[in-house]
């Protein structure tokens, strides 16, 4: 034995364990620190604002008053009108949500199945492309289409089946199903993409018919692609704020531009954070519902 | 005897639970040393706190001496095969046998002749400039040893190296690690839950089972005389019957057949019996069996395996055994329901007290 | 590997699904591309093609509002990416790489927060936040909210690349005597960059896309491209918004075939050959 006075390395104590895992944790806190204080203060606190805000009354410019605290502009909440707006918006998101899933499943099949991987990646690049291209000049393109002498409206004179598009609410419709399909199509082609086939072919050997099949395995696991979709056209149709601006007039005021306006024009901004905070709740139930139902049927 | 690896009362706990349960473990310089078990055994975790990519909750750890318990990884003088051999994907074969040495900043030429080297050790000459992906499973693994030894480690862990690899390709990477123990003279402590690797490659091995190190001893030190009655049936097969000691090396098994075993248990204890399928001779009933035990019973089932013929063989104590019989000519051969005598000698009949 | 079979569908249903593919493809594409072929039309409305004509390109280009806007475009998308990239990629880290840390969960569920939160919503309350700290709108608060709503898909991208990689590979770098930096810059780094230049590019996509939060919180002289744009939309379309659009519907496309060209790059491995 060596009998240097030389203090040996010490063994292992929990203790240490203790700390090293703390030491872990402190290092995990700070990397995510300048994100974390980021959000803290450019995304949280301006959220509490909206809510604090929508309790405050209107000076005469709009912005809010920070002493007479009332209830006013939820009271105003409950007016015809903005019940009009509401329901609108809301029967044009879930149409578009509806509408785009019918288009977008069979599509997104049709793309998963080519058999040639070659050729699917050819047509997943034409998917992408208008998935990335400017969502503002997807819409212009339609505000031209849709103008005075614009094709389509030419076409449906033609045919004799509309005389004017661009104003309605079908407009508005055309711009907010041209612009978030492929947010339905990607999704949905992500899941299929990546589904084990054989699992198909196990079910048509076990009896299946084709649409038996699809409805009892293709279906069910190309769920979370329905879901992610669903929300990704769900959301922001019902926050929509250019397409209706673009191609709607002022019968197809929806909730984006409603808000908006209570900044803008009409100077009320408790109403506008009241309303911002009331659509941001509804709208986290429903993805919340989304989600919760989607983990019980699985 | 010098000690590479010394363990000394390690507990690694997650939570409430004890991965590794006070483990006390020395492993001598140059020996190949395999720590054998079943999946969740603690083995891994063990080698993953010598390596130093966890740390133990309590203990000792010294590699040759120098105390490592809290060390990181990267100060420890030994080196690990992973798994998944884990090499990096994006980078060449000589760029990941180099990863070590360029970190320890080896210089320039130096560090060129060791990787060259090491590919020529696993026999990789002429692959150096390929990607990982363009390996095969075999040659992957052998790039993983490179890339472990090439640093020169004190002691050279391996977890399951060999467990991705089909069945000829493995019989042919023991015999070569082997040879690569013995060239490079380092001591290797090797972590696998197959039997037979251990076995045939181990100078010695330890045999773990929920976090307790149960047995440490040669091959044949765990074949032939286990610890307890898990290790016995861990390692090979093993007929275990239950019994009494009713005198010094006596042992009744059923109601009256008294047979002679390895035992100093005091009379009263209630032991198992453990006889392994191929230390059992059967006879005709009416041949005389000198000096060994002897037993009757009925014969079950017969399988053939080629080499060797196995038969279930049901005992008037009421107890199932297997006896395994090996193929030679001239072989008698027994059927399904006739009735024969086994017997063995009480060398090879151990009674376990646990 | 997966290769879809003829289970997928009859012939039948196949051929109905090519109709239907061909027509949605129509349906995303023509109107996109008339919108590019008109740019170059001569004349001054779009209801009349004027024959070809680089007129309003020059015309564009002449346009001094319009070039500032799409100066402000470029800064506002090259600096708010530069910052949300780095840390949304340093959040994904944290948030992947380490079991337990103070406020990890909240942290979790505040850094998704942005992404499904709509636009309107975003803007409307970062506005209200820069007036009560009486914040000048200008430039710098158009960064200041792209960064918000960048961060977190930068970090939802990386994270999902981190989540792929193999955790011993880190622990190799390590047990081969790499320190913690060395093995991050050595090995984790070069192994997520797939993700981060993915998640830029997002970043930069999603920066040179946004109208609604701009709008709400630009300043003075700080509009951006598409804000700039989409006032004079409303006023009127002339084909030099077509000629704008155009440009623009090209940044967009380098943009998708530099990040188609570069996860090429980096998953092109050649086949594994028999030993």
């Amino acid at each position: 034995m060596t009998t240097t006075e030389e203090r040996p390395a010490p063994a292992a104590e929990p203790e240490f364990e203790r700390r090293a895992e703390r030491a872990k944790a402190v290092r995990g806190f700070l990397q995510a620190l300048p994100s974390y204080a980021y959000l803290v203060f450019f995304f949280a606190i301006p959220l509490l604002i909206v809510f604090v805000f929508s309790f405050a009354s209107r000076s005469r410019t709009g912005k809010p008053v920070l002493s007479d605290w009332n209830l006013d502009s939820y009271a105003k909440l409950l007016q015809p009108v903005v019940a009009e707006i509401a329901a609108r918006s809301l029967w044009l998101a879930l149409l578009n949500t509806v509408l785009c899933l019918a288009i977008g499943y069979p599509f997104a099949y049709w793309l998963a199945t080519r058999r040639s991987a070659r050729y699917r990646a050819v047509l997943l690049v034409l998917v992408l492309i208008p998935f990335w291209s400017n969502f503002l000049v997807r819409t212009y393109a339609w505000r031209v289409l849709l103008g005075e002498h614009g094709f389509v409206t030419e076409l449906g004179r033609a045919l004799g089946l509309w005389d004017k598009l661009l104003f309605t609410q079908p407009a508005v419709f055309i711009g907010l199903l041209y612009g978030y399909l492929p947010f339905m199509v990607l999704p949905l082609y992500a899941a299929l993409e990546r589904m084990d086939w054989s699992l198909v072919e196990a079910a048509r050997d076990l009896y299946a018919s084709g649409w038996t099949a699809f409805r009892k395995v293709t279906l069910p696991l190309s769920r979370p692609g329905v879901i992610a979709g669903s929300i990704l056209v769900f959301i922001p149709s019902l926050g929509a704020y250019v397409t209706p601006d673009i191609l709607g007039g002022a019968k197809t005021t929806l909730l984006g531009n409603y808000i908006v306006r209570q900044f803008t024009a009409a100077r009320n901004w408790p109403f506008g954070a009241a309303l911002s905070f009331v659509v941001l709740v509804a709208m986290l139930i429903a993805t919340i519902i989304y989600f919760r139902t989607d983990a019980r049927t699985i | 005897m010098t000690v590479a690896v010394g363990l000394h009362g390690v507990t690694k706990r997650f939570g409430d639970v004890a991965a590794v349960d006070s483990v006390d473990l020395e492993v001598a310089d140059g020996e190949f040393f395999s720590l054998l078990g079943p999946s969740g055994c603690g083995k891994t975790t063990t080698l993953r706190m010598i390596a130093g990519l966890e740390f133990p909750t309590e203990g000792s750890i010294r590699i040759f001496g120098e105390e490592v318990a809290l060390a990181p990884p990267n100060k420890r003088p030994v080196n690990t095969v992973f798994q998944s051999y884990a090499l990096f994907p994006h980078m060449t074969v000589a760029e990941n046998v180099g990863f070590g040495l360029a970190m320890c900043k080896v210089p320039d030429t130096e560090l060129r002749r060791r990787v060259a080297e090491a590919i020529e050790l696993v026999r990789l000459g002429g692959m150096e400039h390929r990607r990982p992906t363009q390996l095969s499973g075999g040659q992957q693994q052998r790039v993983a040893l490179a890339r472990a030894l090439v640093n020169r480690p004190k002691v050279l862990l391996l977890d399951e190296p060999l467990g991705a690899l089909d069945l000829k390709l493995r019989q042919a990477m023991q015999v070569e690690l082997k040879d690569i123990q013995r060239e490079v003279g380092i001591t290797f402590v090797y972590v696998t839950h197959d039997q037979e690797e251990a076995l045939t490659m181990s100078d010695r091995i330890g045999v773990m089972n929920e976090g307790r190190l149960l047995q440490v001893g040669t091959a044949e030190d765990i074949y032939e005389r286990p610890a307890n009655r898990f290790v016995a049936d861990f390692i090979g097969e093993t007929n275990f019957l239950e019994g009494v000691i009713v005198a010094e090396g006596h042992v009744e098994i059923g109601s009256s057949h008294r047979v002679r075993a390895q035992t100093n248990a005091p009379v009263g204890t209630a032991v198992t019996l453990m006889l392994r399928p191929e230390k059992i001779q059967i006879h005709r009933l009416e041949e005389v069996v000198d000096g060994r035990n002897r037993l009757e019973g009925t014969v079950q089932h017969r399988l053939y395996f080629g080499d060797s013929l196995f038969y279930q063989i049901e005992l008037a104590t009421g107890d199932m055994i297997d006896v395994r019989v090996e193929n030679v000519p001239s072989l008698p051969r027994w059927d399904a329901g006739q009735r024969i005598a086994v017997s063995f000698h009480h060398d090879a009949a151990d009674a376990l007290t646990e | 590997m997966n290769v879809p079979t003829h289970a997928a569908a009859s012939r039948t249903t196949d051929r109905a699904l090519s109709v239907h593919g061909v027509a949605v493809f129509l349906f995303l594409y023509v109107p996109i591309l008339l919108l590019v072929v008109f740019s170059f039309s001569g004349a001054s409305n779009l209801s009349v093609w004027g024959g070809w004509s680089l007129r309003w390109y020059q015309k564009m280009f002449s346009n001094d509002p319009l070039l500032r806007s799409m100066r402000n475009s470029v800064v506002v998308a090259v600096v708010s990416t530069g910052i949300s990239t780095v840390l949304g990629t340093a959040a994904a880290l944290a948030l992947e790489r380490y079991r337990r840390w103070l406020g990890k969960r909240t942290f979790d569920a505040l850094l998704y927060l942005p992404v499904i939160i709509p636009d309107v919503t975003m803007g409307v309350m970062l506005l209200m936040w820069f007036t009560t700290i009486s914040w000048p709108l200008s430039l710098t608060t158009i960064i200041l909210s792209h960064i918000a709503f960048n961060i977190s898909f930068v970090a939802i991208v990386v994270r999902a690349r981190l989540a792929n990689l193999d955790p011993s590979l880190e622990e190799a770098a390590a047990d081969l005597y790499a320190d913690r930096w060395q093995a991050f810059r050595r090995v984790t780094l070069p192994l997520i960059m797939p993700g981060i230049v993915g998640g830029a590019l997002l970043a930069l996509t999603l920066s040179l896309d946004d109208v609604v939060i701009t709008s709400l919180v630009q300043g003075p002289g700080s509009t951006t491209l598409p804000v700039f744009v989409f006032g004079l939309i409303k006023r009127q379309v002339t084909p030099e918004i077509n000629a704008v659009s155009t440009v623009m519907l090209l940044a967009s496309m380098v943009l998708v075939f530099g990040s188609l060209a570069f996860q090429r790059d980096t998953k092109a491995e050649p086949s594994p050959e028999a030993p």
